[in-house]
């Protein structure tokens, strides 16, 4: 190359990036509920998670050379708060992408108006079949939804024998979804298992009525499908009336990973079993290392579950938008219809264009953890059951 | 499964909860009949209750020490009351004004939001307990926490006491007469504005002690005080506005009436029997069990 030719080339360099400079960022939007009456805890670990990986596409030179921004709003775990936030995060903010949900009704809600926009959603800790179930383009998940989860406290109650089951569940989409799921799977699986289901309104105060039925009951074991605060007054007023520690007791998803599990609980703490998606013993993607190894170093505590799933979700967009070429949204689309992704897990993610509410699902091990003592982290519970043991 | 037991057990636990209700009540009803305004942000100041609980126990003073938080609790908000009465509701009276629901709506409901944004920005979005030494008690064949007996006798406690204050003493008198015909009071030299301050701190007091008592069962979080605030007015509507007995027995029906229905009926529907008993009180009596019938020009 010639000296004319060079300083051709150096210009040609200078433009396109000052281009690349002056681009917008491309914007992810994050629904999560940060205020009550939403799973607050959960809100923000999916803040934490999402801002790390932000921080991760950036220092990786951005996405199709540029840089990304997230824009973080909050749901409350309200449907309607969670559509106008879709809504804002797509028109003014021009988001590409939205995940970060953790109430399914929330999830379920802004699909609906989702499927007409056509910005794709990706529900981060959101369980309700209905989520994926009715086959929208724009609607993913990287969660375990209904099924899995009820057949792996079904399978824990076959290993240990039980005859009776107390499920007391919130009456919104999660909470349904996951007791009709329960009663359907008890069915086919013919194991013998008598379920009492109550269910109860997410803003009762005082779940003592319904406790003193399943005390009534006399199960051998009661799934606590409350979301937030519910799930911690069922483990306080279960404790008080005598059925925890003695009846074991399984919260429907990783509440107790956290620390404030022990502040709210105490020795009452003990003995709880939880759904868990994740343990610090599972094989973790490069990228899950190295968030794992962020994660320890800003907040000093092991990475959760939520924080992670944050994390890959904007990983698996950014990866589609490459995949792509562009920020389209149904390019996009049938870029993660297609593709397989990394995300935290050693296993990649994938989409398929499965049956019923396992179309565009990915989803994590499913195990049910014990604590035995007080004060343990999730990494230190006892391993109770995992889906699939029996 | 339906036993003679259960039920037994569903009353306690409704006749307990429902103690509790009644402070809420006794203090919606009494700003209501002294200040003249209903202030919407009653469960704010239940919140604040909790949470000046919560701060008192596990920091200063420990879980030995509970009753001595709800005491500092009940003082706190009652200050705080005292303090915000002048700047907030005064205004109402001093100023003509052609509106004064209007005004005590919109500042009250200013207010609400504010507190609740300030509880978020302080303490975050998460839950807290309180913790107390009180172990599990046997009430009739129940099992309790001891913080949810002693809530209900702490209640019962403030319920007698306020009777007395408002019934046996100067101060009461005067809020009586105030109530009755407010400017007749200020004629015979009550001095009005003093004790509509004192009026709106006993009020929102009431709610700090429920916020108190229920911390270590219901936890402390930015908006434990939105439902409370509504079965305090679904058993104004009930008991009758301006009746201390109303509140008691009002208190009491509502959460009777919610385990029962809870217990035996359906779950799900429980706050939803608290509002056909509100609704079946407006059919029959609309005055409410104690309360006046009004009289119109």
């Amino acid at each position: 190359m010639n000296r004319r030719g060079l300083l051709v080339a150096i210009a040609a360099a200078t433009l396109t990036a000052s281009s690349a400079l002056a681009q917008e960022p491309i914007v992810f939007g994050v629904i999560t509920p940060l205020s009550p009456p939403g799973e607050t805890g959960l809100g923000q670990l999916v803040k934490r998670g999402s801002e790390i990986a932000v921080e991760y596409l950036n220092e990786k030179g951005g996405v199709l050379g540029r840089k990304v921004a997230i824009s973080i709003q909050d749901s409350a775990g309200k449907n309607e708060q969670a559509v106008a936030a879709y809504r804002r995060l797509v028109t003014n903010e021009k988001a590409v992408a939205v995940f970060g949900f953790i109430h399914s009704g929330a999830n379920i809600a802004v699909n609906e108006v989702a499927k007409e926009i056509g910005v794709p959603t990706m529900g981060t800790q959101t369980g309700a079949g209905d989520v994926t179930a009715k086959r929208y383009d724009i609607a993913f998940r990287t969660h375990a939804v209904d099924p899995p989860r009820a057949a792996t406290w079904l399978g824990w109650a076959k290993k240990n024998g039980f005859k009776r089951m107390s499920i007391i569940a919130e009456t919104t989409d999660y909470g349904i979804g996951l007791a009709k799921a329960t009663e359907a799977q008890n069915k086919s699986m013919n194991i013998g298992l008598e379920i009492q289901t109550i269910m109860f309104d997410r803003t009762t105060t005082d779940l003592l009525p319904q406790l003193l039925q399943v005390k009534a009951f006399n199960p051998d074991c009661i799934i606590n499908v409350g979301v937030g605060q519910p799930l911690d007054l069922m483990i306080t007023q279960a404790t008080t009336i005598g059925l925890l520690p003695k009846v074991p007791m399984v919260t429907s998803y990783d509440a107790p990973a956290r620390p404030q599990h022990w502040q709210l609980h105490k020795e009452q703490g003990v003995g709880v079993h939880f759904i868990a998606f994740y343990t610090n013993k599972a094989k973790l993607s490069d990228v899950g290392e190295w968030f794992a190894k962020k994660y320890q170093e800003k907040f000093n505590e092991p990475p959760v579950y939520a924080a992670l799933n944050a994390f890959a979700n904007a990983l698996v967009f950014a990866q589609a938008i490459e995949m792509a070429k562009t920020t389209e949204p149904k390019a996009m689309i049938k870029a993660l219809e297609t593709g397989s992704f990394k995300g935290w897990s050693s296993v990649p993610v994938t989409f398929p264009q499965a049956e019923g509410s396992l179309w565009h699902n990915w989803s994590p091990p499913l195990m049910i953890l014990k604590y035995t003592k007080q004060g343990q982290t999730q990494s230190e519970a006892e391993v109770a059951h995992t889906l699939g043991e029996n | 499964m339906y036993s003679t037991e259960l039920l037994i057990q569903t009353l306690i636990s409704g006749v307990m909860i429902g103690v509790l209700y009644a402070l809420m009540a006794l203090g919606i009803t009494f700003i209501y009949s002294i200040v003249r305004m209903i202030n919407w942000a009653m469960g704010e100041f239940y919140m604040l209750g909790s949470y000046i609980q919560y701060v008192a126990v596990a920091y200063v003073l420990g879980r030995n020490y509970w009753w001595l938080a709800i005491l500092i609790s009940t003082a706190g908000t009652f200050l705080i009351g005292y303090l915000l009465e002048p700047l907030l509701i005064k205004p109402m009276h001093v100023r003509p004004m052609e509106r004064r629901d209007d005004y005590a709506t919109v500042v009250t409901i200013a207010l609400l939001l504010m507190l609740r944004s300030l509880a978020v920005a302080i303490g975050g979005p998460y839950q807290y307990r309180p913790e107390t030494n009180l172990p599990i008690m046997w009430v009739g064949p129940l099992p309790m926490e001891g913080a949810r007996v002693m809530a209900s006798v702490f209640a019962l406690f403030a319920l007698a006491l306020f009777y007395v204050v408002i019934s046996k003493t100067w101060i009461g008198l005067a809020l009586r007469a105030m109530a009755q015909n407010r400017v007749a009071a200020q004629t015979s030299g009550v001095d009005v504005f003093r004790f509509d301050a004192i009026a709106f701190a006993i009020g929102v007091a009431l709610a700090g002690l429920a916020g108190a008592l229920l911390a270590p069962l219901f936890l402390v979080y930015p908006t434990n005080g939105a439902v409370t605030t509504v079965k305090g007015f679904e058993i104004i509507v009930i008991g009758g506005l301006g009746s201390i007995p109303g509140a008691l027995i009002g208190g009491v029906l509502l959460g009777v009436v919610e385990s029962l229905g809870a217990a035996f009926i359906s779950s799900p529907y429980q706050n939803a029997y608290g509002f056909a008993l509100v609704l079946l009180i407006l059919l029959v009596r609309p005055y409410g069990l104690f309360g006046e019938r009004g009289r119109e020009a």
